[in-house]
């Protein structure tokens, strides 16, 4: 099975040396043949398998007391005026959503 | 000789206007969508409505909102779509730090709603492919630090999570005054079923067009899709994101209308991208290439389970439905025979509508239907939105109209007592009651009034009686000074004219 490791690392806006990129490729493409045994099974036959639940058993519209903004904090490596900073030119003022 | 005009119009003609939107609705519901943080973020110190669930903390179970669901649902059923049994919820992978969890909880195959449609005002009908649920991201500003030149960017997470619905179009818009008109409908409707204020200024309706431009004959629109025929070869779309009003989603389409028109023209390859309105600049800029839906990695959510919905659930959620906007304009037009114009206006918000109907109904106990639609509307339209309350007591207000209809009270008069009752904080009723009885007293006493002027003014009825005619608006003048403006000109004048032969 063949890997875009460029294409890949983009996805997850990582920059990868040369070096990287030749060591990764083939490690990833080991991890993805020893799962494709999975695909080999046949499940044409077999039902999916999740939980399900009755609309009715879904959670009640009610707020409740969010975390102290100081323990918000705590986790993140740079803070600033209460948010939390990220450093990166990657982010070029594009919202997702 | 063609004019330069001519050309230009003839080189715009060659293509049609394809568009699809996507409108985003954050709903209004009291905690998020995945975990029982509050929603109400505007204004409020950031990163204080968060928890592990919204901020993606490793172990940390999302647990859908029930009302954001039905909200979904009744904006489905307002969009005459087909509401699902089941719903599935689906992970979208990017990598960005407004999304702390690496991907946000969407649906892809098996949307909430789907095909649906809506009429706009001007009776365009519009098809939607889907109306699905998801979450909102965190907000994020972008920055430079002073003493590193380095760049960076602040989050606050309080927005994530928030119920967020996504409204898709098929590409059926053909101009971009349908899309503006169909924006102004979702908006109108989410405000009506008290699903979304839907205010695009602070973020809670988001519009996003989907652009392109085809050779006249060389597609079709089929099965909800744009199809080529032959083998013509299809323009890629441009989507344009960031756009902060309805007017922009208008002008952002045209702008890319020109621009396009002007790169096919000059035979460039167009690139599928995303690109940003720029409201200052009034355009469009370039921002990226579009990633495509393979590179989202959608997967099944396997945190939450399938959620079954009943019949019931939909005929309950459905009991929250009233006439959309767009139908209540047409039964104005149709039945009470409004204007075009005075329909939209007073369908355009539920309170006003609800306002009109009222006055209608108890304008109608003593005026024909006509009458009592005409005054309705003009007063509702006119001194009442000027005013911009609606508490005036529907009673009141049609006791002063049905004055002015018996002639009771002049249009001036009447409106005057309105404002100043509502400034004032004074009863309506009380305030028309007292002025009528005045009216009366005055009437009896006018001709003593009249004769009273004409024995104090002897210079100017000399001068009237040679011939000064304009003497006797100076005459008429003292009357309405000495009746404090109560009795009205015309009659004054009458009366006047006939004591002075």
């Amino acid at each position: 099975m063949k890997i875009d490791i460029k294409h890949i690392a983009k996805l997850s806006r990582l920059s990868l040396t040369q070096k990287e990129e030749e060591k990764f490729t083939p490690q990833m493409e080991t991890i993805l043949e020893s799962a494709s045994v999975l695909q080999e099974v046949d499940t044409s036959k077999v039902q999916p398998m999740k939980a399900r639940i009755p609309f009715d058993n879904l959670r009640e519209d009610t707020p409740k007391k969010s975390l102290e903004q100081d323990d918000v904090l705590k986790n993140a490596p740079h803070s600033e005026d209460g948010h939390i900073k990220v450093y990166g030119e990657i982010f070029g003022g594009i919202e997702e959503s | 000789m063609m004019s330069e005009k001519q050309i230009s119009t003839n080189l715009e003609s060659k293509y049609d206007l394809i568009v699809g939107l996507e409108i985003h609705v954050q709903t209004n519901t009291s905690s998020k969508m995945f975990c029982s943080c509050p929603t109400g973020y505007f204004q409020e110190e950031p990163n204080t409505h968060v928890c592990p669930v919204c901020l993606g903390l490793p172990g940390a179970l999302p647990v859908p909102n029930k009302r954001a669901i039905e909200l979904c649902i009744l904006m489905g059923l307002a969009l005459n779509c087909d509401i699902d049994k089941e719903i599935h919820f689906d992970r979208k992978h990017y990598f960005y730090p407004d999304l702390p969890k690496g991907y946000q909880i969407s649906q892809y195959k098996r949307p909430i709603c789907s095909d649906g449609y809506v009429e706009t005002t001007s009776g365009v009908k519009i098809d939607i492919e889907r109306i699905h649920q998801e979450e909102d991201v965190a907000k994020s500003t972008h920055h430079v630090e002073n003493s590193t030149g380095k760049q960076y960017s602040l989050i606050d997470y309080n927005k994530s999570g928030v119920p967020l619905i996504e409204i898709v179009t098929r590409p059926c818009i053909r101009t971009a005054k349908d899309a503006k008109d169909f924006a102004t409908e979702i908006r109108k409707i989410a405000r009506y079923l008290g699903i979304s204020d839907a205010d695009m200024e602070k973020g809670q309706m988001r519009c996003e067009p989907n652009i392109s431009l085809q050779e006249k004959g060389k597609w079709e629109y089929r099965d909800g899709q744009i199809l080529p025929v032959g083998d013509y070869k299809l323009n890629p779309k441009v989507e344009v994101k960031n756009i902060g009003s309805i007017t922009a989603v208008e002008k952002s389409i045209q702008y890319e209308v020109e621009r396009l028109t002007k790169e096919l023209e000059e035979g460039k390859e167009i690139e599928q991208q995303t690109r940003g309105w720029n409201a200052d600049k009034n355009i469009t800029e370039y921002q990226r290439t579009k990633e495509t839906a393979d590179d989202y990695r959608y997967m099944p959510e396997p945190d939450i389970p399938v959620v079954e919905i009943s019949d019931e659930d939909v005929d309950r959620i459905s009991e929250e439905l009233v006439e959309i906007p767009v139908e209540r304009m047409k039964r104005y037009i149709g039945e009470l025979e409004l204007s075009e114009y005075a329909a939209e206006v007073i369908s355009s918000s539920r309170e006003s509508s609800e306002y009109f109907e009222s006055l209608y109904k108890r304008l109608r106990q003593d005026l024909n239907e006509k009458d009592s639609a005409l005054e309705a509307s003009n007063w509702l339209m006119g001194p009442v939105f000027a005013m911009g309350n609606l508490d005036i007591e529907i009673n009141d207000l049609a006791l002063l109209i049905l004055a002015f209809k018996e002639g009771d009270i002049t249009k001036n008069k009447a409106e005057e007592l309105l404002n100043q009752s509502v400034k004032e904080d004074k009863n309506l009723a009380e305030e028309l009651e007292r002025v009528i009885q005045q009216k009366e007293e005055l009437t009896n006493n006018l001709d003593d009034i009249v004769k009273e002027v004409i024995q104090k003014n002897t210079k100017a009825v000399e001068d009237y009686k040679g011939g000064k005619q304009a003497t006797l608006g100076f005459l008429v003048g003292q009357v309405m000074q000495a009746t404090k403006g109560a009795a009205d000109p015309n009659e004054v004048r009458d009366i006047l004219i006939k004591e002075l032969k």
